[in-house]
């Protein structure tokens, strides 16, 4: 050995935690300069006048204005309705396809998934085609039934509810399945040994067990509901918080409204951090601790069982698949109107956003592969961090990650206008002004899933594994590289794959901070939409829903029941 | 031409070219960027003209790009960027706005050809005439465009009322639940159309006449541009306030529907300014020349757009769409040949505003039911 060798050794040593420390670091600053900063900014703007003064002034006139207080008051009842028909129908699925064997329940599983992948607005869009005034539906029954004025389905909050549950149902579906496979089965033996069967097993057993899961899917649901506001504007109903949010916000005029939208911004985000808080009082929300998936025994359903579980899939499937429908057929219908299916059909619509502005596809890939790459580099660490070590502050780490879930999307956007658009030191222009910002907003919204993806997996390896490679002088870096990654390759996949799906589809935020050129799939949809295209933003709905199926059936096939675990 | 004369036209080009390429400045930047609330369906085609013409007359391969943004949303936008902008032209909306911009010294003067700026008349109708061009030069108009109403013909029909033809047309009880319109607050076509009704028939008559429009009205959009789109698809049966074009863009994407231009209804000149510090201030002035050029008032002819200057009107070989624009808005082939009656008063229209918003949303929108 010679000396320089020698000399170098403790060096390296030194460099081995060095590096970690730094690693930590930057991560740690990362989450506060793109997700506590913004958000903290928010407030700020919430509490302070034009002047910069700090003030109460605008909640006391939030709250003295009855259409706020009416806006707020509908979205709390539209997010709790949500839930509850979501709830009933998502329970009712998830014990279905559990429990029972019946024909066609693979296939039901899988289908089961479709709704959540519908693209913002596109849903809705599809459903006022069929469903609408001048809708399929409206039109046969006229001209069929003689009905003499349309019936009005899908414009005011029913018509939200509507469309909110069919999308959402899954999310409590997913969560159910994954906490009901992991009961245990000698739980409900015992409770049936003893006499409790039926509705009183599910009451006092297998509900109570499934209550994390089925908490984490409805905390979702709400704040999805919640925040959402491209479905109320298009069915018109303009009195909810995230609307007037929205509206008040595209409103720069008019600085009392637009500092208005802050306010409700802010007020969101409090709310979310308030449910999210009072969920997990009163569950654990992310139970990782019993990852053994049980083998379920599944009871066949008789005759009269299985029509009864087929049709009531069946139903509830069509008319989960009626926004597809809607969308596939205007965007190939030409001058679609009062006719029950359009008369002329052609592909000029896809031409359009396809040939004449591939942007749209090529600026949705480029951000959201880049916004994975930002999930790994940052989220894999942290599961490490979370799983591996006892750094201090893992706790607020793991609260962070939650929250980002919480946070909707419309105010993280807003948060990004107002606490980025300062000129950077040495470029001479703000982070607003760079398409950068993009795949930032994108990976920090999407963050969470990457980072339950790889923390579940990184539970599933024993420590001994890496143990024994250290004794064998592996460092820290090489076991990790050749034991952990080769057994935690899949978590990790499963979440980038999901962390890429949703980032497709993230509209919310980027909405309020895309420029000329920026745009992506689900802004140029928006883009379409409100230049009057419906067909054009049919076409690139289209687009996105099938690049979104390819990456869920990826992502089922990989994960299997564990898809669940991705919302909670 | 003879073989001689290309010849020398082509060792002209050269010449040209040769000094353009020998360290003489381009004649224009290759970049020009715009943002605006006139739709896809006229700025994509403009740009798209220019992007070509630049190309022809100079050689120079100009990356176009707009921000679709409502009124609002690009003034704010504007303001946001305080003289730093990220592009370099607003296009659209109402020039009392542009007049604010050039008080905050948000605009640069408009500096084109003499022959160009005069081809624009100051002003159009009677008895309040409507500025086409700003005195002080800060924004000067590029099309003449009308926001009247249209309507769903089949429906019409179904209904058993006759086609609408004046704005108190859409107050008939038939209508209830049928009428679809854009907030005030939110669309600068809807808020001129609210001035219009408000200076027709005074503040008291015109409220009401405007709760009664609310009364039966079936949906308030979120977008003007929502309101032909939902009137096209037939879930509505008529729209208030909603420029021509939009309509006419509906119509050549095989919708049936109309379109009808009352008494008063507002022509907007659609004013185009170039931005304090914009990045491309020579393709900005040559885009606004080229506009207004024939080639450039083609674009709009051919899309339910009426020229800003006399110099043209709209007509093209039967079958074309230029015609079809013609027979659309009811036989209008220039605004110039014709009495155009305005009562919408811009400095009127700007002390009221903020009143006219107040009131919107406290009489209309916030006890608004749908019926």
């Amino acid at each position: 050995m010679t000396d320089g060798a020698l000399a170098a050794a403790p060096a390296r040593r030194a460099l081995a935690t060095a590096l970690p420390a730094l690693g930590v670091a930057l991560i740690w600053a990362f989450l506060a300069l793109f997700l506590v900063y913004p958000l903290l900014r928010v407030f700020y703007d919430a509490f302070s006048d034009e002047a910069g003064r700090l003030t109460l002034a605008n909640f006391t006139a939030f709250a003295g204005d009855a259409f706020y207080r009416r806006s707020l008051w509908n979205s709390l009842v539209l997010g709790a309705g949500t839930v509850a028909a979501t709830s009933v129908l998502g329970f009712a699925i998830a014990l279905l396809l559990v429990r029972y064997d019946f024909p066609g329940r693979g296939l039901f599983g899988y289908l089961t998934l479709i709704p959540i992948i519908s693209p913002p607005l596109v849903g809705v869009l599809g459903f006022t085609f069929i469903m609408g005034k001048a809708g399929t539906v409206n039109i046969l029954l006229e001209d069929w039934f003689g009905l003499a004025k349309p019936i009005n389905f899908v414009y005011g909050v029913h018509g939200v509810l509507l469309v909110e549950t069919l999308h959402l149902f899954p999310m409590i579906t997913l969560n159910v399945v994954d906490a009901l496979s992991k009961i245990d089965p000698s739980l409900e033996e015992a409770a049936e040994s003893v006499g409790a069967r039926g509705w009183r097993k599910l009451r006092t057993i297998t509900l109570p067990l499934t209550t994390p899961g089925y908490v984490a899917g409805a905390l979702l649901v709400f704040i999805w509901t919640f925040s959402d506001f491209a479905t109320p504007l298009v069915l018109g109903v303009h009195d909810l918080l995230a609307s007037q949010a929205y509206l008040n916000i595209v409103q720069f005029v008019d600085r009392r409204l637009f500092r208005m939208g802050l306010v409700i911004s802010a007020l969101m985000v409090a709310l979310a951090v308030v449910f999210l808080v009072a969920a997990r009082r009163y569950v654990a929300i992310k139970d990782y601790s019993s990852l053994s998936y049980s083998r379920v025994a599944r009871r066949r359903l008789g005759p009269l069982g299985a029509t009864a579980a087929v049709t009531f899939l069946s139903a509830v499937m069509a008319f989960s698949f009626i926004p597809y429908l809607g969308v596939a057929l205007a965007s190939v219908g030409k001058g679609w109107s009062m006719t029950p299916f359009p008369v002329r059909y052609t592909w000029l619509f896809f031409e359009r956003v396809i040939v004449e502005t591939p942007k749209y596809i090529v600026n949705s890939l480029l951000y959201s592969v880049l916004a994975v790459v930002i999930c790994i580099v940052v989220g894999v660490p942290i599961a490490w961090i979370l799983a591996r070590t006892r750094l201090p502050g893992r706790d607020t780490l793991d609260g962070l990650n939650t929250l980002i879930l919480a946070v909707p999307g419309t105010a993280i956007g807003i948060a990004y206008i107002r606490a980025f658009h300062v000129e950077l030191p040495w470029l001479g222009v703000p982070l607003t002004s760079l398409w950068i910002i993009l795949p930032i907003v994108l990976a920090v919204r999407r963050l969470p899933y990457t980072v339950r993806g790889s923390y579940a997996s990184l539970l599933l390896v024993h420590r001994s594994m890496e143990e024994a490679a250290a004794s064998v002088g592996a460092t820290g870096v090489r076991s990790f590289r050749d034991v952990t990654l080769p057994l935690i390759w899949r978590g990790v996949l499963v979440g980038s794959l999901f962390s890429f799906m949703t980032s497709l589809q993230e509209a919310s935020a980027v909405l309020f901070l895309s420029l000329g050129g920026w745009e992506t799939i689900p802004v140029g949809i928006f883009a379409f939409y409100i230049a009057g295209s419906a067909n054009e933003a049919a076409a690139l709905g289209v687009i996105l829903i099938a690049v979104a199926t390819v990456s869920v059936l990826a992502i089922n096939r990989i994960a299997g029941t564990r898809m669940g675990g991705m919302f909670g | 031409m003879t073989r001689r004369m290309m010849v020398l036209t082509l060792a002209a080009l050269a010449a040209v070219a040769a000094a353009s390429g020998a360290g003489a400045q381009a004649p224009i930047e290759s970049e020009l960027n715009l943002i605006t609330p006139v739709s896809k369906f006229i700025h994509d085609a403009a740009l798209k003209a220019f992007a070509e013409y630049a190309k022809e007359k100079w050689n120079v391969a100009v990356k176009v790009n707009a921000i679709p943004a409502g009124t609002p949303i690009a003034y704010g936008r504007i303001v946001e960027w305080k003289g730093k902008p990220e592009v370099d032209i607003f296009w659209g909306g109402e020039s009392a706005l542009f007049e604010k911009l050039a008080d905050q010294k948000l605009l640069q003067k408009v500096e084109i050809s003499r022959d160009a700026w005069e081809s624009v008349p100051a002003s159009i109708g009677k008895p309040k005439p409507i500025p086409l061009k700003d005195k002080e030069g800060y924004w000067i108009g590029t099309a003449l465009e009308p926001y009247g109403l249209v309507y769903h013909p089949k429906k019409i029909q179904r209904l058993g009322i006759a086609e609408p033809r004046e704005w108190d047309d859409l107050l008939n009880p038939k209508l209830r639940g049928e009428v679809a319109q854009c907030a005030p607050t939110r669309s600068s076509s809807s808020n001129a159309t609210y001035e219009v009704i408000l200076s027709m028939y005074g503040e008291d008559k015109g409220w009401e006449w405007l709760k009664k429009l609310a009364a039966n009205t079936g949906h308030f959009t979120a977008r003007s541009r929502d309101v032909p789109t939902v009137v096209a698809k037939g879930e509505y049966t008529a729209g208030f306030a909603v420029p021509s074009y939009m309509a006419f863009e509906e119509k050549l994407a095989g919708f049936d529907l109309k379109f009808v231009a009352p008494k008063n209804a507002f022509v907007t000149p659609e004013p185009m300014a170039i931005l304090a510090g914009a990045r491309n201030p020579k393709a900005a002035r040559a885009f606004i020349e080229f506009l207004l050029t024939e080639r450039g008032q083609k674009v709009f002819m051919e899309r339910g757009l009426f020229p800003i200057t006399p110099r043209y009107k709209v007509q093209g070989p039967l079958g074309s769409t230029a015609e079809m624009a013609v027979e659309f808005t009811g036989g209008v082939r220039s605004y110039f040949d014709r009495e155009v009656s305005n009562v919408y008063d811009d400095a009127g229209a700007a002390r009221r505003s903020e009143a006219l918003k107040t009131k919107f949303r406290s009489d209309i929108e916030a006890v608004w039911k749908k019926p």
